[in-house]
């Protein structure tokens, strides 16, 4: 593990006592925390869910604007979104802020730092990185059974999920981020690999860059079977929108009518309820596929 | 459109003769021998008819380009078989025909007709505010368009880009409001110098743009992200009914630019010889105005901000064709129309199958090239 080597590494033998306490985040930053912080400040919706998961209702004493879930999480203080007020941060007297790295000015990391409040930041881009984080968080908190029993049975449920798909055809899908001008989830994004992970070929996979504009050209070029619109209570696209999509009339998605709506907190957000957004991918790539008897929903 | 043409026999040879003298002596119009040759009907026919030729040329070159490979061949087979077919509606079966028909085509039109527009906006605003470097970018009118535009989006009022929505109201509202207090400013003072109107604009885009980013932040994340790509400056293949409204807004205004493209001349020369020479300069002004802003905030509505057409584009052919706005203004919107098609192509192509904002492209081409007039042609663009 890689804490362990630096400690031995670095040739200092008391490290060995200290690193099981030290942490390594997604900047390659070391964070010593002597005990589990108590207060704990999350700066994204993603983040909020995994604490809630792993049963910190009452560590957590800030979220985000945006943390709407579970509903628990609309009870907590807020400290606003990709710009987080310091004051109201600092009043919350937090002993541990985790932060996605994506919205995190390097001013506030480095106010932070000044202000001797433990920061840590943690993106996930796979559905196997929720898990490492989900037991990272764990072992930070002093909740590391809960937290590998609760990923455990995640990677039970996705496994279940992915058999089921395995080996059948890809259906073609284009996930519709924004339509004037058009832009979707490309390579490098956390949305296509669920995407591919659920069994299905992403419309944009040859595009360059994590969500490319791609053009219209390229889009009748693919010729999805399937069109996906994210809706959800911040985000989504408006009705009129989507009904404009239907004069594309040789797309395969518009004659089939397979437009389909989902709600984009469990397919943006790389955390607890990535199952949720597996299984309705999956139900809309294979409609076939019988989902009941495979996953329970996991408990958050 | 077509602009009223005096055939020099039918003037009095002294009125001509002055005419002649003044316009050389324009701050607009540059020491180019082009501009000083006198206008005669077969010269307007030549170089109209010459840039349609080119532009025409422009277009199917264009066309030929795109994330799909398409043949010349069968984009010609195409166009034949759509406007010989039974019926203009288009055959859904082949993808090629839908992408070269319903995407490609409507899109290089577009450009076409933005790209237009803004150069003959520039055009027009250089001729009414005496300034060389008056653009519908640079002075601020295009934020202005584009506040409008924002405020219409973030109350939902859809982004049915162009169709019979709110949006062109609201763009035209923001881009008429800009407009004014531009025009306030610019006949507040005496003596109104070119650095004092380009000032006025970076104060107007910054309020402007303040504004607009206000909004972006109160948007949620996702509406945020669209609003801004859209603000970069994109073009879209519209359907070709939207595309119909759209040339139906800008044919207005450019109609009642082209009726005062002589009145424009005579403006030039300053509202009071033009007010001796016969020209109503109050309602010539408020129509250009209203005109130019008509065009801005449906172009805007339509394609978000692109910078700079209105600048290089009728600076390039007032040194090549003619300072005279009976000419200047049908050749600048055919030149406009054709470098925007030209930077749209490379836009959707470059990176393919991803494309990037064409406002990139008229940002890089047009910044250098204004900081280039605003160095080194002082004198000529009479600024000093």
């Amino acid at each position: 593990m890689r804490r362990r080597q630096q400690g031995i590494l670095t040739g200092m033998p008391f490290m060995a006592n200290i690193a099981p306490r030290t942490f390594v985040d997604d900047l390659d930053r070391k964070l010593y925390l002597a005990k589990p912080p108590k207060r704990i400040v999350s700066l994204a919706p993603s983040i909020t869910e995994m604490l809630f998961a792993i049963g910190l209702d009452e560590e957590i004493v800030g979220v985000t604007d945006f943390c709407n879930y579970p509903p628990a999480a609309l009870a907590k203080p807020k400290v606003a979104y990709s710009q987080p007020n310091l004051e109201s941060l600092i009043v919350l007297e937090p002993q541990l802020v985790l932060a996605p790295p994506s919205f995190l000015r390097a001013d506030l990391l480095a106010k932070l730092e000044q202000l001797k409040i433990p920061t840590f930041v943690l993106e996930s881009k796979t559905v196997e990185g929720i898990f490492g984080h989900i037991q990272l968080l764990g072992r930070m908190v002093g909740r590391a059974p809960e937290a590998n029993a609760y990923t455990a049975e995640m990677r039970k449920n996705v496994t279940a999920l992915t058999k089921r798909v395995e080996g059948r055809p890809r259906p073609t899908l284009l996930y519709v981020l924004n339509s004037e001008p058009l832009i979707t989830v490309g390579p490098g994004s956390f949305i296509h690999h669920l995407i591919e992970l659920a069994g299905g070929r992403n419309a944009a996979e040859r595009a360059n860059a994590p969500y490319p504009r791609l053009t219209m050209e390229e889009v009748l070029t693919q010729n999805p079977d399937i069109l996906l619109f994210p809706v959800g209570e911040y985000e989504g696209i408006p009705q009129t929108e989507q009904d404009r999509w239907k004069r594309w009339d040789t797309l395969r998605a518009v004659q089939n009518g397979k437009l389909f709506q989902i709600n984009s907190d469990v397919l943006n957000r790389p955390g607890p309820r990535v199952i949720e957004g597996l299984r309705h991918l999956v139900k809309i790539l294979h409609p076939d596929v019988d989902l009941e008897d495979s996953v329970q929903k996991p408990s958050p | 459109m077509k602009p009223i043409l005096d055939a020099p026999s039918q003037r009095s040879p002294s009125s001509a003769f002055s005419l002649e003298r003044a316009i050389v002596r324009l701050p607009v119009s540059n020491a180019v021998p082009a501009s000083r040759q006198t206008l005669t009907r077969s010269r307007w026919w030549l170089w109209v008819g010459a840039a349609c030729v080119v532009t025409l040329l422009v277009f199917v070159v264009c066309l030929g380009f795109g994330t799909q490979t398409i043949s010349y061949s069968t984009i010609i087979a195409v166009i034949m078989g759509a406007t010989t077919g039974p019926s203009m509606e288009l055959g859904s079966s082949d993808p090629t025909s839908v992408i070269l028909l319903q995407v490609r085509m409507p899109r290089v039109v577009l450009a076409f007709f933005v790209g237009g527009s803004l150069a003959m906006v520039g055009v027009a605003l250089q001729a009414l505010l005496r300034n060389p470097l008056a653009d519908p970018f640079v002075i601020g009118i295009s934020s202005g368009a584009a506040l409008g535009a924002a405020i219409a989006l973030l109350f939902g009022l859809g982004i049915s880009v162009g169709s019979l929505s709110a949006l062109p109201v609201c763009a035209f509202a923001g881009a008429l409001l800009s407009l004014i207090i531009m025009y306030r400013i610019s006949s507040a003072q005496y003596g109104f110098s070119v650095y004092t109107l380009l000032l006025a604009g970076v104060v107007l885009n910054a309020i402007f743009s303040a504004f607009i980013m206000f909004l972006t932040s109160i948007a949620d994340p996702n509406q945020a992200f669209g609003m801004y790509a859209w603000l970069m400056g994109t073009l879209t293949g519209p359907d070709w009914p939207t595309l119909g409204i759209l040339v139906l807004y800008l044919g207005a205004g450019l109609v009642i630019l082209g009726i005062h493209a002589q009145s424009l001349n005579l403006l030039t020369l300053g509202e009071e010889t033009a007010r001796s020479l016969g020209v109503e300069v109050e309602r010539v002004k408020k129509m250009v105005f209203l005109s130019a802003a008509l065009l801005t905030g449906a172009v805007v509505s339509f394609s978000g901000i692109i910078g700079f057409v209105g600048l290089i584009i009728p600076h390039a052919v007032r040194l090549v064709v003619s300072a005279d706005h009976r000419l200047l203004l049908p050749v600048a919107g055919l030149v406009g129309g054709m470098f925007l098609m030209l930077a749209d192509t490379v836009a959707r192509t470059a990176l393919s199958p991803s494309e990037f904002p064409v406002g990139v492209i008229t940002a890089l081409v047009g910044g250098p090239i204004f900081l280039w007039l605003l160095t080194t042609r002082q004198t000529q663009l009479g600024m000093k």
